[in-house]
């Protein structure tokens, strides 16, 4: 909300400069957001004498002046028609900002330079009204009063000495969207009570009462009505004070009765409507439910379509008017009203707000009236505009206020006791320290017993309905810098065991394995994420099709990731992410939570050279096997070896090939290669190799005890043997067949080379194992480790066919 | 005798010195240092000399003898160094052999240094589902349905009262609903909101949310672990000040604000012409809250708190669009 320094001093006498009254009230919860000084607009512009006017020697039309400039005289070229030596000018000196170019550029504003006119240099430029944006006015320069000082600046002149702030007001302070409202909190900071203005009304004989009705036929929505009635006023635009006043806080004048009741708004926050009262079908206002699926017009022109739930403001026949968001076409204030009636109602909060919502309509009136207004001032927010209009407008201001209220509303008395103040806040405030904080934001405070406050809630405070309220409200206008800062909290250890740990260490090592970690956020367009084969969670109102629904894998966003930093030039990629995918779960009831299922998730991606292009590495083009090392290092660092690989019956919609991963017998996730298809889709014309793995698993085969076993005391011996097997035999039947026939002896098995060509011939293949022996307990004879490969060679030779080579 | 022994100290120096190949080296050797040398020579002398004079005499001879042996193997060394054949240097300017090299995200960085700062105060780390209901959401947390608050957070819905969360806020519920007093415990993770995307606001984004909750817990106290936490991520120096917000599941509220480290408080773009930056959302848990969880909220008092965590990245690193977060450009991801 916009609010003027000067509009301000209205009502409260203050001098703080732009920053203090920024702190000041940030301090007291009303967030200055920023401010404009409006005279900076007129920096370097001042009030100039034309001493002489001489012809200028190069050109006709300009002429060529020395003007006083308060102190000094400058030379100044002007082309203007009418200057004549003894005029007081508007002069703007090199560096102003120039509002309207009245020569060109579509009349933008420029930065005036020093220039050579024809030969002549000019020290400034004398304006017209246009160029000083101040009207339309271009056919001469803009001739000021005589009785005006050479020298003073421009802004002082014209009176624009004005400072605006913005201020952000947060939705429980309703009272402080008006300028009376924020005085009120200044006068706080001032320690003074701000000063209403006064209303002086000349009223006519005739009562209104006599001229209008009004009848409330739903006084749950709407507690109270108020209005006045005035006649024979002249509609005509508003003068230049309130035209200027209105604008500087972002209200576009209209005609002097609307801009009275914008300027009634914004002074007391009190939204108001005035009707063409002549419109009105047998003088009658009578506020109802609309009918469901009427049409009406508001004052925008839009056909809008009610509800049963929307409150109009009617005549004897028709609505008029939606309460408390917008006026009706019908009985708008035009040229020719010369009759009014001036609404000033209270509207209940929740019912305007669902009808703005379901309107779209958010106006001036609905953003307070939603946000509760003040129910005991609609009498005199009526009788202030009446008091203006009449003014402004002139006309007869009918006796008496329309003020339909049958249920008269109860001040709030709250409860606070001081040791609950005390012990929220953390102060030792006194009962009297408590009440004179009060007493600064007009609550009244009733001593009761030795610890307890009644508080009465003056009507215009409608968020202070219990203690915790009174409790802020003490701490807020205590100042919250001055509570201690208390620095030995009370500890108490936190005894939980930690639940991210496997998550930490898991990016640690993924770090030290040159991998870069990525978060991608978890919403994602559908067809994409359809690739996964999963169903889908879907958003009911998707901020963009990009982002329709939640990830069910986080392949499907790393590969557009993938294709990002293909794009980008960056081909060689090792990725990792943590991150959650949600999962729908079948037969629940979209409307419970338990229908979606959250999952942790670790995803590995590899694709590109497996290292940095660089000296004596040769360049390598990653393959499947890489990813199966670094998934292999990662779950026996965690898992140790209670892990195994699924290699032919795992199937996944987005790899292939594609294997599985079981920790301790559960599935946990999957490795392999992104599908062709699929890569093709999005237009990644490499192998991309993915790793998707369930963190929960990874946790629950997370071995964290280690325990030592004794180093061997006796030296091992390694033994290579090779054999030729077919060439569609998996290489682990071989391996597996090593390891459990050599036992115990035989305490390690590497798959050192695999070849297949002209000595083992095309169906066949070699596979070559280095065997390592070594026992706990004494050296080995070569008798037992001969024995040990005999039985291994025979068993391989009888299980897998294989041959040994020599 | 002992002039001798000088002489013999000097002609060997020389004669050392003149020796410019190991042909040389070795004659003087020969000369000097052999069985039959001058030097031996000199020791078969000493037999002839006086009893008294002996000791001295012997120790004097014992030094040159380790002296010429000392210059001679001194010389042998260079003299071989000189004669062997010139190699051509290792280049040791050849680059390293490289590896990849891995990096967390910056958002995972702060992230876990926030974390580390309230584990070493005692806050645990709990965790709470991004789908949440309408109820945890915004109804235990004191939004009265149709309140204007509701104004600040645009919802993505996923069904009927099923959201994705706007806050990290609704683990506040779910953690004081599983466990009694006292509660000290942080809680990050994602938050959605149904915003355009820009160069300051994304649709989703992180938040750690803080709570604590015992007897005697106030807003005094709220300050001093707030005030501890910032000076130790933004550094001890900073200014901070604590300003009357609010929230509708505190009361009472307060943003914290702190000097704006990019212009020291002077006023800048960043902080928008202030000199300072809204770092944290705060305030003591409101008696509706703990209502809504069945604690008693006259015995027990609370504070929480809760900061986003990109915008503490943009402000950190001096990013200025908050996309390129998650974009994860290889590039980016690297530089940090």
């Amino acid at each position: 909300m916009k609010v003027s320094q000067n509009w301000l001093k209205q009502y409260i006498n203050f001098k703080f400069t732009p920053e203090q009254f920024t702190e000041k009230l940030s301090m007291l919860g009303l967030e200055v957001e920023s401010s404009e000084d409006l005279s900076k607009k007129y920096d370097k512009f001042v009030v100039g004498e034309v001493l002489e006017r001489a012809k200028h020697p190069n050109a006709d039309r300009l002429s060529v002046c020395k003007v006083n400039i308060g102190g000094t005289v400058q030379e100044v070229v002007c082309g203007a028609p009418n200057v004549a030596a003894g005029q007081k000018v508007a002069v703007a000196l090199v560096g102003a900002v120039i509002p309207h170019n009245q020569h060109g550029d579509e009349g933008k504003s420029f930065i005036l330079e020093h220039a050579k006119i024809r030969g002549v240099e000019s020290h400034g430029m004398m304006c017209s009204e246009q160029e000083l944006g101040l009207g339309k006015d271009a056919s001469g320069i803009l001739v000021l009063d005589a009785a005006a000082k050479a020298g003073t600046p421009l802004a002082k002149y014209l009176g624009q000495t004005d400072t605006i702030y913005e201020i952000g007001i947060t939705p429980n302070r309703s009272d402080c969207l008006s300028h009376i409202g924020v005085a009120r909190e200044i006068g706080v900071l001032v320690n003074k009570k701000m000063k209403h203005p006064k209303v002086i009304l000349k009223e006519s004989r005739t009562p209104a009462s006599k001229f209008a009705k009004i009848e409330i036929l739903d006084k749950e929505k709407c507690p109270r009505y108020s209005a006045r009635v005035l006649r024979n006023i002249k509609i005509g635009p508003s003068p230049k004070w309130l035209q200027d006043i209105l604008s500087s806080v972002g209200v576009r004048p209209i005609n002097n009765v609307v801009d009275v009741t914008n300027y009634v708004l914004m002074e007391t926050g009190h939204p108001l409507h005035a009707f063409d009262y002549d419109k009105l079908a047998e003088h009658k206002i009578v506020i109802k439910a609309a009918r469901d699926g009427e049409k009406f017009v508001t004052l925008d022109g839009k056909e809008r379509t009610l509800t049963s739930e929307t409150l109009m403001i009617c005549d004897a026949e028709r609505p008029i008017a939606v309460a408390g968001v917008m006026g009706g076409a019908n009985t708008e204030i035009s040229d020719t009203t010369t009759n009014i009636l001036i609404e000033s109602a209270y509207f209940h909060p929740q019912n305007i707000r669902r009808t703005s919502k379901y309107l779209g309509l958010s106006t001036e009136a609905s953003y307070r009236f939603e946000r509760g207004a003040d129910m005991n001032i609609t009498v005199t927010a009526a009788n202030r505009a009446a008091q203006l209009i009449q003014e402004l407008a002139g006309g007869d201001l009918l006796k008496g206020v329309l003020d339909a209220y049958p249920k008269k509303r109860k001040p709030i008395v709250v409860k606070a006791r001081v040791s609950r103040i005390n012990s929220i806040i953390g102060t030792s405030l006194s009962k009297m320290q408590i009440i004179s904080l009060l007493k600064k934001i007009d609550l009244v405070v009733k001593s009761s017993s030795r610890d307890e406050l009644l508080v009465t809630v003056p009507s215009f405070r409608n968020d202070i309905l219990e203690e915790i309220d009174v409790i802020e409200e003490v701490a807020r206008v205590y100042g919250y810098n001055n509570i201690e800062t208390k620095t030995h909290a009370a500890i108490d250890f936190s005894s939980n065991v930690r639940t991210d740990a496997l998550q930490d260490e898991v990016r640690e090592f993924l770090i030290g394995s040159g991998f870069n970690e990525i978060l991608a956020i978890g919403l994602q367009d559908e067809a994409t994420m359809s690739l996964a084969g999963k169903p889908l969670v879907k958003a009911l109102n998707p901020v963009s099709a990009e982002m329709a629904a939640l990830r069910t894998s986080l392949v499907t966003s790393a590969l557009g990731i993938v294709k990002h930093n293909r794009n980008h030039g960056t081909k060689d990629l090792r990725l990792f992410e943590l991150g959650n995918i949600h999962l729908r779960i079948d037969g629940k009831a979209s409307n419970s939570l338990e229908a979606y299922q959250e999952e942790e998730r670790l995803l590995l991606v590899i694709s590109g050279n497996h290292a940095p292009v660089s000296y004596g590495n040769a360049s390598r083009v990653v393959d499947v096997l890489d990813m199966k090392g670094e998934v292999s290092a990662l779950l026996s660092k965690f898992c140790l070896d209670n892990y195994r690989f699924i290699y032919y019956d795992t199937h996944e919609a987005l790899s292939e090939p594609c294997i599985g991963i079981e920790i301790n017998g559960t599935y946990a996730g999957f490795f392999g290669k992104i599908r062709k298809q699929i890569a093709d889709k999005l237009d990644i014309d490499e192998a991309v190799f993915v790793c998707e793995m369930n963190i929960r698993a990874l946790r629950d085969g997370w071995v964290r005890d280690r325990k030592f076993s004794p180093l061997p005391k006796f030296p091992g011996v390694t033994r290579d043997l090779a054999f030729t097997v077919d060439a569609t035999l998996p290489q682990n039947k071989v391996e597996d067949v090593i390891r459990q026939v050599g036992r115990p002896l035989c305490t390690n098995v590497v798959l050192f080379d695999t070849y297949s060509g002209q000595q083992t011939g095309k169906d066949k293949k070699s596979v070559a194992y280095a065997l390592e022996f070594q026992s706990p307990d004494h050296t080995l004879a070569e008798e037992e480790i001969d024995h040990a490969l005999a039985k291994i060679i025979e068993a391989v030779q009888r299980q897998c066919n294989g041959v040994l080579r020599s | 005798m002992l002039e001798k022994v000088v002489h013999t100290k000097q002609a060997f120096t020389e004669e050392l010195q003149k020796a410019a190949t190991l042909q040389d080296l070795e004659q003087t050797r020969i000369k000097y240092l052999a069985r039959s040398g001058e030097i031996a020579a000199l020791f078969e002398g000493m037999k002839s000399a006086a009893p008294a004079e002996k000791p001295a005499l012997g120790k004097t001879l014992n030094e040159l003898r380790q002296y010429a042996q000392a210059q001679f193997d001194e010389k042998k060394l260079l003299l071989e160094q000189s004669a062997k054949p010139k190699e051509v240097p290792f280049d040791l300017t050849l680059p390293g052999r490289s590896k990849p090299i891995g990096t967390k995200h910056p958002v995972t960085q702060v992230m876990e240094e926030i974390k580390r700062i309230f584990r070493s105060m005692g806050f645990s780390v709990e965790n709470g589902p991004e789908i949440e209901s309408d109820y945890y959401n915004f109804e235990a947390l004191n939004f009265a349905p149709d309140h204007p608050a509701r104004d600040m957070q645009d919802t993505i819905f996923i069904a009927d009262k099923i959201l994705l969360r706007t806050h990290t806020s609704p683990v506040q519920i779910r953690v004081m609903e599983k466990q009694k007093p006292p509660v000290r415990a942080i809680m990050p993770g994602w938050a959605y909101r149904n915003e355009a995307v820009s160069a300051r606001s994304l649709v989703a984004f992180h938040q750690i949310e803080g709570l604590y909750v015992d007897e005697g817990v106030t807003f005094s106290e709220l300050k001093g672990t707030l005030v501890a936490f910032a000076k130790q991520f933004y550094g001890s120096s900073i200014k901070y000040r604590f300003r009357p917000s609010f929230f509708p599941f505190t009361e009472p509220s307060a943003e914290m604000d702190i000097t704006c480290y990019l212009c020291n408080g002077k006023g800048c773009r960043i902080c928008k012409h202030s000199g300072w930056l809204e770092v944290l959302g705060s305030g003591m848990v409101h008696p509706h809250v703990f209502q809504a969880v069945g604690y008693d909220a006259e015995k027990y008092t609370g504070y929480a708190f809760g900061m986003g965590i990109e915008r503490t990245a943009l402000l950190r690193y001096g990013i200025d669009d908050i996309r390129i977060l998650y974009e994860n450009d290889v590039r980016f991801l690297k530089q940090f």
